[in-house]
Order: C-alpha cells, then structure tokens, then sequence
C-alpha cells in the first residue's frame, strides 16, 4: 500500500528519498533476535522497492542481503513470510548460494496447514531452482500441481512452465499431474494447466489437436481456460494449409454460444482474423459482435468494435450489417469507441456517406491520444484510396491535422499517408505537394523535413509549374540545421536535372550552397554543381532511380576486398542484384509487415510465442528474421566467410530459403541451405541436437546423387565436406558438403542424405561427455536441386519492354496441367518457388477465387544471363489449373532449362 | 521425529529464558535431520521452532554437505550454542569431522563468542560405533579451552542419550545469558 502510495506522490513520502547504502544497514535489524516481523517486513518493502526502481546489487552485498534474509525464517508471522519469499524472489537474480534456501522452501511448500504463504514458497523455490537441483526438486513441485488448494497447484503449475525453459525434459514428465489439475476446482488452475500442457505438446501438431478435440467438449468451466484454447484451435487452423483441420472450426462456431461474454468474443475474434475465412462462415461471429456493440459494458463495446475494425480492412462487407448500430457508437462517451467506431464506418460506408463523417472525425479529433489520431489518419488513408474523387476533402483533413499538435509518431503517420496518395493518386500531386511544402515552412521534426524534401525532388519536377517548389526548398537551406540543408540541396539539384530553363539559376543556388557551414551540404553542393555540367553524368547519377540490394552489395564487396587475389580484375557488379527503389521500399514495408504481423499473433497467442523466444536463435533463425532475402543471404555468407575453404570459392551467387530435413520435434534437427557459388554447389546442412544427455563429434553428412535423366547431374562432381567437430545440446552448428559443378553445369539432382557422427553420452547437467562413443547413421529426408536455385530474382522497372528486347530468338513455350493445385493462388506461389523469381507488375497477387490470371517474372541466371517468364493461367475447378509458360533468354539452353523447371 | 522430540524435551526441563538460538551443524548423514521424517539429504538448512510458555527456541539445522559447510559461518553471530553431531560410526570421515570443526572453530565471529558447544556422538546403537571417549580423541576436544564443551553419546533414532546432552547446554545458557 505504502510502497502504490509513493508512485504517485514522489518524494515526500517514505520511500522517496531511500538510498541504498541506508537500507543495506538497516537490513541489519534482520539479524537482531528476537526478530521485530513489522519493522523486517518494511525493510524488506525498502530491499524490494529500490529493486523495482533499477537499483542493482552487486552479488557480494546481494548475496550477504540474502544470508540476512534467510534467518526470518525462525519467524512465522505470515505477512512477514510472504514478503521475505518476495525478496527471495527479487535478489535470486543476483545473489549467489540462492539453492541455500531449497530446504527451507519445500518444508514450507510442504507444510500441511492452509498456510496463505504456501503459493509464495512455490513461486520463490522456482526461481532459485537450476538446472542441477531441479531433480531434487521435481518431486516437490509433482505433488504440488496436484495439491486440492487452487492457489497452490497454480503457482506450482506456474512454475513448471517457467522451469520448462531449464529443462524441458523434466517437465515433460509431470502431464499426468497437468492433466490431473486440469479438473481442479480453480478457475485459474485450469487456465494455468491447460498452458501447461500445450507447453508439452506444442511442437506435436497432432497431440494440440487431440488436446483441443477432448476439452472443447465441455469439460472446462473456466471461461480463461477455454479463451485459452480457441487461441490453440484458431493456431492450429491457420498454421494448416490442406484444410484438413476445417472440422476445429465448428468448435469455434459452438463457442460463439458460449454464456461467457470473454469466451464469445474471443471465438468470434478468432473466426474473424482466420485467413481464409468465407462470408458464410463469418456471418455468426459477426452477429455476435454486433450484439457486444449494443453492449451496455464499455470493455465489450471497445473489443467489439475493435475487431470489427480489423476486420473492414479485410471484408468490408461482412461488416456491413453492422453499420446501423456503429453509427450510434459515434457519439460513445468513450472517446476510444468512437474512434474505432468512424475509422470502421469509413472503410464499409459508401461514398455518399464520407462527407458526413469526415466532419464528425474533425470535431472530436483534439478530443482524443495520438494512438488513436493514428488509426485514424490510417483509416483516411486508406479510405483515399478507395473513393479517390474525395481526396481533396482527405488532404484538407490530413493538412489541416499537420498544423494541430501532436507527437513525431503521429505526424509521420499523415505524411506517410500524404505520400501514399500522391504514389497512388497522381491527380493529388500538385495539391498535396503544396501542403506538404507548408507544412517543412514550420516543420518541428528535421527526420520528416528530410524525407519531405525528398519526396519534393523526386516528384516536384515533374509537376505542372515546378518552380514554386524551388524556393519553399530553397528556405531550408537558410533556416534549417545541417541534415535539412543537406537534404535541401541533393532536391534542388533534382529540379536542375530535369528543368532545363531554371538550371542556370539552380546553380546560383546552389553555388551559393558551397559556402555553408557544413561539410556534407558543401560536398553536396560541389558534387552536384560538378554533375550537372555534364548531361551523361546527371541522368546516370540523378535520373536513374534503380539501385543495388544494399546487403548484398556490401557482401560482395567485402568478399573482394579480402581476397587479394582479385585485385587484378576490377569488381564485377554483375553479381549484385539490381532492385528499382520501388522494390526496396516494397522490402521494407513488407519487413513492416511481417513485424506488425508477428506483433500480432503475438498478442493472440502469448504462450506459445513465449516459448518460441526461449530456443536460442541458429544462423537459419536470424536469417528468417531478416527483412528481405538478400539480407538473409548475407548473413549465410558471413557465416561461411569464417570456413577458410568456403570463403575460396569465390563470391556467393544465390543461396535458398532453408527447407526442413527432419521433423521438428525429432532428436536432431537438420535443415539444408543450398548455396550456389561460380564453380560450386555447396549444401549447408544446419544440425541441432536437441538431446541434453548426447554430445555428437566429428559430424558428417553422407551425401547420394539419386540416378537422373538430366545429363549435366554427371558433371557435379563431390569435392569436399567440411565437418562439424562437435555438436553439443542446443547449440546449431553447419556441415558443408561441397561440389564442383564442371563447367558452370546447372542441373537439376536429388541426393539421399545420411548424417553420420560419433555420439558419446553426457551428463545432462554439467555436459561433461563419457570417454567413449560410438558411431551411427541418421537418415535425414531427400534434398532436390531444382533451377530456381541458380536463379536471381530481378527487378525490372518495364517488364513489357525487357520482355521485347529479349525477343524471341531463344524463346520456349511449354504447356502444363497443374491437376495438384486447387487455385491460381496456389499455382502462382507453387511456380514462384520453383524458380525462385521475381515476380513483377503485381502478378504476384492474385484476386480471390480468380480464373485466369498472367503471372510476369524476372531473374537472372548463374553467370550473369537475364530470363524473363510470362505465365498465362486458367482456373477449372474439374481439371485444375492449366497453364502455358513462355521463357525468353539470351541462352537457348537457359530457356530450356528454366521451362523444364516446372513439373 | 526430532522437531516433536526437541519441544517436548525442552519444555519438559522447564527453561526460563524467552529465547535462544541453537545452531546444529556436522557432517553430512551424522543425523541432524535424521529424524526429520526426510529421507532427502537437507539442502541449505531448514529452521525449526518451538515454544513452551513465555520460552522460545530456534534451530538452525544446517545441511552437512560438503559443498553447504562454508554455508554456517552466516550463522555464527547469532547462535547461542552449537550442537555439532558426529556419526560415531563413520571411522573414515572422522577426521573430516575434526577438520571442520577446527575451522569452524577458528572462524573470526566464533572466536569472539565463547558460546558453549555440545557434541552428540550419533549412532551409538551401531556396534562398530567409536565411545564418546573415542571421539573426543579423535577430534581433539581437550584442545578446546575458550568454551565450554561436553560429549554424549546418543541414538537420534530413539531420542536416547538426547535428553542429558540438552540439558547440559540448556544448563550452560542457564548461567551466560545469551548477548
């Protein structure tokens, strides 16, 4: 109480102004005898306080706190007790000897009375627990989970999940007490055991699925519990992709007649956010939000409206229905309700309707955080798009919330929305140019002017009457700091480029720039001054807006700089894939993406993303993290950099995504990474030995080319392996197997694959290894060449044209029937992962339900050759899918091969 | 067992003074917690508690195990005695017994503190077990001039030989009021 007191009143109260060095003598009053439990339980308030502010202890002053500590324990006054489990719990961190305690604790935990302080000396003898006591503990925290009182079998239930991380296989073995407590009386324990036991089974897919099968049939009375289960079922939907897991989706709609308010509106948020979901089968969830709208509890009213929100974005017409009770929820008192309310009506409203409530948003806008002038502003932007006649409307809306107030966060949100519109609205431009030139005038955030003046140079000369633009640019360069000066200059020279008549007078400007104070505006300005003089350098260095894949770049050139050998020949750019600035920002948003996506399974699966944070991250893990695909490959080419033999084959030319060789729930885990080099194929076989009592030495991989109708598989020859010494617990570590491909052949092979190693047992506490081992195979799953490996994705800014200049010399046209995919969607991502290609004009994206649809893709072989592909695709539900594919390369034998590559 | 046999025992000889500390240390399995109805070896120390009228007593039972032993000394200042239990049938580590002790001994806090020490030879019931007399030898007792100190014999099993050692040290706290 005294400690939620200080939080708000600051200094003048007891724990204001507390100090470390106080504390650590009081806490002497902990060895006085007799023991004073009210003044120990203030000091230990004072320990637990400084804690929570950031204080640290250094671990001899922790640990000397922690023996102090220990002899409360010949006190039993209860309030006392509970607050020295809480100290235990805050300094286990950091003292040493922590486990001193264990016999103190489970006596305690033990203690047949109904103790309140049973709960905390579970929760307290989790933390001190480690990997070399747990066994000694096990028996303990077994008996607890099955204890009859709620709060004991939660806490102890509690700490097996977090004990789970020390040692998984030990927690495996308490299910039958899980199982047990499922049936407790608490309504927590449940939710707590059910937990407990996805934490066991969530990497067996087919155990989840029994698991959910057998408690949605009514055996769970706790509302969490179930809560906590449709967040397993709505996994287990979503990760599946045959849509053999369909029959869990009657659960879900059972759910939605559930009597719990929490456990209808989480199943039908789950139906909602499935990805495939039909109109059909949205319709229950729907109505079962609608009725929470009309709720008179706020809390239901804001998740309701939430969902429904996000889901507009998607099936704006499913939401329809709703419209009627959403336009009550406008004049919500509860600010946050009538946000979400408009920004939902905005996406299923027709056009008629914007007006109105573009006039209702302004009048509450000044009423409501920035967080939500986000999802507003968003909701505008999104709404621009769809109804572009109302975009002056929308600018005038987005400009005039440039002027309000607000943080950096909010107003980069409507200058990215400005952005959007002017990419995708070009009859916007002009307008939105000129808001946006008076809102840098008086612009707080230099991060946002930069990228305004940016966005003024790109776009500004090709405006009606670019002028204009000069001198709001040309009045950052008198008032602004260092950046936005610099920033100014490089768009100044832009409009030099392109505005014939105003060059001379740029170059006055800019001339005038070489006198700045600064550095980089100077080098900017003489840089361009030097260009502009001459037309073949300003439409290489200015006009031309393609660029490399920066990662990749950077490896390339790193490669060469480290290889003295090279020097004799200059950098070969070749290698390094060219991207259009269109297609890097595409990457980014798509990272963007995929952050705000793993945001938000995050948020509907806590448990199991959790447990997925706790496996320590390989080299395959951090390049699936990585933004884009060039990024990923950079980081296996500076893992092979390390291998001496490796870093000898020169740069690296593509490398796969990973593909899986083994179960993920197996005892090793193999994934294979296949790199293509000039002259090499090399196979990077990620081992990761999931077994804590073995410890394998001197890892192979026996590698068997399966017999081939390709006649160049003939010229990979196998030429070396680079082992993997040893491969210990948990820790990943590569085998490389190596072949040379005899004059640059690129053929299509399989391989069976054998992993062979000693294994030696080990102690699974200290891994120290027994001297002896014996060897053993372990066949892992079949690995396959296929062409997209040798090939590059391009970005091409005109495919049309490239198509043209490859003509049709070297062209081949095969025809296939795709009879295995069920739609064009899956037959164009099935095609795309074949070749590995870029796919271009958005043919990537295919509508639902589409029956035809032409699929245009851009690569570049290995050794530098372009090929481009037009796919055509027709839909028929009887046959499947049929498609006629046209390659066009320079290379007969390229063209061949790359159409060969589908069957 | 020994938690009931401690209170009963102490309440039975009718103690005077509200509160003293015991400190009960030795070798692991010489029995402090044999009778602790644990057949698991203490790890740490667990504190037992009792009190008869107006009278309480703590004690610390720590753990003998090797790697706990440096563990004690956090103790020390706050004992006002030692029962140090020797299993008189552990020839072998007898002299281990006699190492710990002399460190325990020289230990800067027990130095100052001239609090009285009560050995417990255990498992006297064993035949091939050493007499009190033995021990005291073996561990060289006679050496000890800065405390009081007495030996007896006993069978943590049955509580036998428990009951004079105790009112030895209770006799001791009886005359030097705990600081």
């Amino acid at each position: 109480m005294a400690s939620k007191k200080s939080d708000i009143d600051g200094d003048d109260t007891l724990f204001g102004s507390l100090d470390k060095a106080t504390v650590v003598q009081e806490a002497r009053a902990f060895n006085e005898s007799p023991i004073n439990p009210k003044k120990c339980r203030l000091i230990l308030t004072k320990i637990v306080y400084l804690l929570h502010q950031g204080q640290t202890y250094q671990t001899q002053e922790a640990t000397d706190t922690f023996f102090s500590i220990s002899k409360l324990f010949q006190n039993s006054d209860v309030s006392l007790r509970q607050m020295v489990y809480l100290a235990i719990k805050e300094l286990s961190g950091s003292a040493e000897s922590v486990f001193f305690l264990t016999a103190s604790l489970t006596k305690d935990m033990n203690s047949r009375s109904d103790l309140i302080y049973r709960p905390n000396a579970i929760r307290a003898l989790c933390k001190i627990t480690d990997a070399s006591t747990m066994q000694s503990n096990e028996r303990f925290i077994k008996q607890s989970i099955v204890d009859k009182k709620p709060d004991v079998s939660s806490a102890a239930i509690i700490s097996a999940i977090h004990l789970s991380s020390l040692n998984r296989e030990v927690v495996k073995r308490w299910a039958n007490e899980a199982q047990e407590a499922i049936n407790s009386k608490g309504v927590i324990t449940q939710y707590h055991a059910l937990g407990l036991l996805y934490l066991m089974r969530q990497h067996d897919r087919m155990a989840v699925i029994k698991m959910v099968q057998n408690y949605a049939r009514g055996s769970l009375r706790s509302p969490h519990a179930i809560v906590m289960l449709i967040r397993y079922t709505w996994k287990i939907i979503e990760e599946d992709d045959s849509g053999s897991s369909r029959q869990l989706f009657e659960y879900l709609e059972n759910w939605l007649r559930h009597k719990s308010d929490m456990v209808v509106y989480e199943a039908a948020r789950a139906i909602c956010s499935l990805k495939d979901v039909t109109p059909k089968e949205l319709f229950p969830a729907v109505s079962a939000l609608q009725l929470m709208i009309v709720s008179h509890k706020p809390t239901l009213r804001f998740a309701a409206i939430r969902t429904l929100n996000k889901l507009a974005m998607t099936h704006p017409n499913a939401v329809f229905p709703c419209n009627l009770d959403m336009e009550n929820l406008i004049t919500d008192s509860n600010r946050s309700i009538a946000t979400f309310a408009i920004t939902t009506l905005l996406k299923t409203g027709n056009e008629a309707s914007v007006d109105r409530l573009m006039k209702q948003i302004s009048s509450f806008m000044s009423e409501i955080s920035d967080e939500f002038k986000i999802i507003v502003v968003d909701a505008v932007r999104a709404l621009c798009l769809k109804f572009p006649s109302k975009q002056t409307l929308m600018l005038n809306f987005l400009s005039g919330a440039l002027r309000d107030d607000g943080g950096y966060q909010f107003k980069s949100a409507i200058v990215e929305a400005i952005f959007d519109i002017i990419h995708s609205i070009p009859e916007s431009k002009e307008f939105a140019l000129s808001h946006l030139c008076e809102f840098i005038e008086d612009c707080e955030f230099p991060k946002l002017a930069v990228r305004i003046l940016h966005v003024l140079g790109a776009e500004g000369p090709h405006a009606s009457s670019p002028t204009k633009y000069i001198r709001f640019i040309y009045n950052r360069v008198i008032l602004e700091t260092s950046i936005v000066r610099a920033a100014a200059v490089s768009a100044l020279a832009q409009f030099a480029v392109y505005l014939v008549d105003a060059r001379e007078r740029i170059k006055v400007l800019l001339d005038r720039c070489t006198d700045d104070s600064d550095d980089e505006v100077r080098d900017r300005a003489a840089m361009y001054l030097r260009i502009l003089n001459e037309q073949d350098l300003a439409t290489k260095y200015i006009a031309d807006d393609s660029t490399f894949a920066l990662a990749a770049l950077e490896n390339n050139l790193d490669h060469y700089l480290k290889t003295p050998a090279s020097f004799s020949r200059p950098f070969d750019i070749k290698n390094v894939p060219v991207v259009s600035k269109e297609q890097e920002q595409a990457d980014r948003q798509r990272a963007q993406a995929a952050a705000r996506d793993r945001a938000a399974t995050g948020q509907a699966a806590p448990a199991a993303s959790a447990a997925a944070a706790a496996v320590p991250a390989s080299v395959s893990e951090a390049a699936a993290a990585a933004a884009s695909p060039f990024d990923a490959q950079s980081i296996y080419a500076k893992a092979m950099e390390r291998v001496p033999q490796i870093a000898a084959l020169g740069p690296l030319y593509k490398s796969s995504s990973p593909v899986e060789l083994t179960d993920p729930v197996t005892e090793y885990i193999v994934t294979c990474i296949k790199h293509v080099f000039p002259q090499h194929f090399v196979f990077q076989f990620e081992c990761k030995n999931t077994l804590n009592d073995s410890l394998l030495e001197n890892v192979t991989v026996v590698m068997k080319m399966q017999p081939s109708d390709d006649p160049d598989a003939a010229g990979l020859k196998p030429e070396f392996v680079v082992r993997a010494e040893k491969l210990a617990f948990d820790i990943p570590a590569s085998v490389y197997v190596v072949y040379r491909r005899l004059g640059g052949v690129t053929p299509t092979a399989e391989f069976t694959n054998t992993l062979q190693f000693i294994v030696k047992d080990c102690d699974p506490n200290t891994g120290e290894p027994d001297e002896e081992g014996f060897e053993e195979d372990y066949l892992v799953e079949d690995v396959e060449i296929v062409v997209g490996d040798y090939i590059q994705p391009t970005y091409v800014p005109d495919f049309e044209r490239a198509w043209a200049e490859l003509g049709d010399t070297h062209q081949v046209v095969e025809t296939y029937a795709l009879t295995a995919v069920t739609s064009i969607r899956s037959a164009v991502s099935t095609v795309m992962d074949l070749l590995g290609m870029q796919a271009l004009d958005n043919s990537s994206a295919v509508k639902e339900n589409a029956t035809t649809h032409q699929l245009h893709l851009a690569g570049t072989y290995v050794g530098g050759i372009p090929v481009a592909v037009r796919a055509r695709m027709a839909f028929n539900p009887s046959t499947g899918v049929a498609m006629e594919m046209a390659v066009r390369s320079r290379h007969p034998v390229v063209s061949q091969r790359v159409a060969n590559a589908i069957q | 067992m020994m938690r009931g046999m401690w209170s009963s025992l102490l309440a039975a000889l009718g103690l005077l003074r509200r509160r003293a500390n015991l400190l009960c240390v030795g070798l692991d399995n010489s029995g402090k917690s044999t009778a602790h109805e644990e057949v698991v070896p203490t790890v740490g120390f667990s504190v037992e508690m009792f009190e008869r009228g107006k009278v309480s007593f703590t004690i610390f039972d720590m753990s003998g195990q090797g790697k706990y032993r440096d563990l004690w000394r956090h103790y020390f200042s706050e004992a006002d005695g030692i029962i140090f239990v020797i299993d008189s049938a552990d020839r072998d580590r007898i002299v281990v017994a006699r190492e710990e002790l002399a460190l325990m001994l020289e230990n800067k806090v027990l130095a100052k503190r001239p609090i009285p020490v009560l050995f417990l030879a255990n498992k006297m019931d064993l035949e091939n077990g050493l007499s009190p007399v033995e021990c005291s030898e073996a561990l060289g007792l006679d050496r000890i001039r800065d405390r009081a100190w007495n030996i007896s014999a006993c069978n943590a099993l049955t509580g036998e030989g428990l009951e004079a050692g105790l009112e030895w040290i209770i006799d001791m706290l009886r005359q030097a009021p705990p600081q």
